[in-house]
């Protein structure tokens, strides 16, 4: 009896801690969301279990930074049925990519071909400025397309990032904001 | 009062188990947590890198194409959770407990090309681009610790022997690629070390080097996927 309630609890313990998000130590960035750890040597035991579950090989430390989106500017949900504009200051980086998943980290098919949106190739103001438009129908611009199912997530990877690799790092980073505009 | 102490007794008697229970769960979990990574079929060593043949550069499919075939699930469509539609990656795994593994990749100066070292349990080891390698090549001897002790021994071995001596007998370990960086008889030559090689102590014997080449568009794949002719990772024999 025992024992079958030590390992109850015990799963129970496993599975829970490692639902959500990669361990400890998260930075957050207005909507955006880093893990500095998970991309070097001193990744914790519980980011190592969720990674492996995962399935993914994020960035290391030294290959750049990625930020993960699962909320717009004010806390809702990223919902596909929404348009969303994203604008403003970036992190100081090489190039960077914003790409759109369904919550299980596939690309999301749409008849554009389209699953993200590089940093050199984007349509820019004379100032440098640029504004993004994910949305499921088209947008002339920078459009990014967004698929059928509701929930998604964002994520933007800054390669070869000026940052170190320390969480007061990043105090000073600016990243675009994600404001939510109609919905459908 | 003997009820009261009854009570008490019974207590006592089933505070063990429930301890014993408390303590079990703990260590469940504990062993949980750190036999994941490495028994995880789900991990990305598993299931990209842990059945390639040693020497063996892999390409995993280009994800924008698993995306258009409509694939259900990450595992169906042979692609890997996350993946950055603009990065085509390669990959080959490593197992020092043979002997080193020599790495070696040139990016083509106008792509990102990044390289990174990660164990088998999944562990970003090492990370680089080739802003931070010289001449943007890559030439990375990945050794554990007792590898690299050999190798500096066997260079400290004979002091008394001219330099020609040492090159000689460091070309022999080596494979002929590398005879051209060690051949000057400069002093630097006499270390293990050539200038350009960077020798990397791996604390596990088993993981897997993933390179990262970012294509400027997506219809690029094809172009940034020739990069791969550049990637080797050749096992290496040390001398006995």
């Amino acid at each position: 009896m025992t024992l079958a309630a030590a390992f109850g609890l015990g799963l129970a313990a496993t599975i829970f801690a490692l639902q959500g998000d990669p361990g400890f130590n998260a930075v957050k960035l207005g909507p955006w969301l880093l893990w500095p750890r998970l991309g070097s040597a001193d990744i914790d035991p519980y980011a190592r279990a969720w990674l492996a579950l995962d399935g993914a090989a994020p960035l290391g430390a030294g290959e750049g930074l990625s930020f993960v989106a699962r909320e717009d500017q004010n806390g809702a949900k990223l919902d596909s049925r929404c348009d969303y504009i994203i604008a403003g200051a970036t992190p100081s980086a090489r190039v960077w990519t914003l790409t759109a998943y369904d919550v299980n980290g596939r690309l999301r098919p749409n008849p554009a071909g389209r699953y993200g949106l590089i940093s050199t190739r984007l349509l820019r103001s004379g100032d440098g400025a640029f504004v993004i438009e994910a949305a499921r129908e088209a947008r002339p611009g920078n459009w990014l397309p967004l698929g059928q199912k509701s929930r998604f997530v964002l994520i933007f990877r800054a390669y070869d990032a000026n940052a170190s690799a320390t969480t007061s790092g990043f105090e000073g980073l600016a990243m675009p904001s994600i404001t939510r505009g109609a919905c459908s | 009062m003997n009820w009261r102490r009854q009570r008490l007794d019974r207590a006592l008697a089933i505070a063990p188990w429930i301890l014993g229970g408390i303590f079990g769960a703990i260590a469940q979990h504990l062993i949980a947590i750190l036999a994941l990574p490495t028994l995880a079929p789900s991990s990305f060593y598993n299931r990209m890198a842990a059945r390639l043949p040693l020497g063996e550069v892999a390409l995993p499919p280009n994800p924008a194409h698993s995306a258009e075939a409509g694939a259900t699930s990450a595992a169906e469509s042979g692609a890997y959770p996350f993946a950055d539609p603009f990065a085509t990656l390669a990959l080959c795994r490593f197992d020092l407990r043979d002997g080193p593994l020599r790495v070696r990749a040139a990016s083509d100066g106008e792509r990102l090309f990044a390289v990174s070292v990660r164990l088998a349990d999944g562990t970003p080891f090492y990370s680089v681009t080739e802003r931070q390698s010289p001449k943007g090549q890559f030439n990375i001897l990945l050794v554990t610790q007792a590898q690299a002790d050999d190798l500096d021994e066997a260079n400290q071995d004979e002091p008394g022997q001219p330099l020609e001596a040492t090159t000689q007998k460091k070309n022999d370990a080596a494979d002929d690629e590398r005879q051209d960086a060690s051949e000057p008889a400069e002093p630097a030559a006499s270390r293990a070390e050539p200038a350009d090689e960077l020798r990397l102590i791996v604390p596990k014997p088993r993981g897997f080097v993933l390179f990262r080449v970012l294509s400027l568009r997506e219809s690029d794949y094809a172009e940034t996927a020739a990069r791969r002719s550049t990637i080797s990772c050749t096992p290496e024999k040390l001398e006995p």
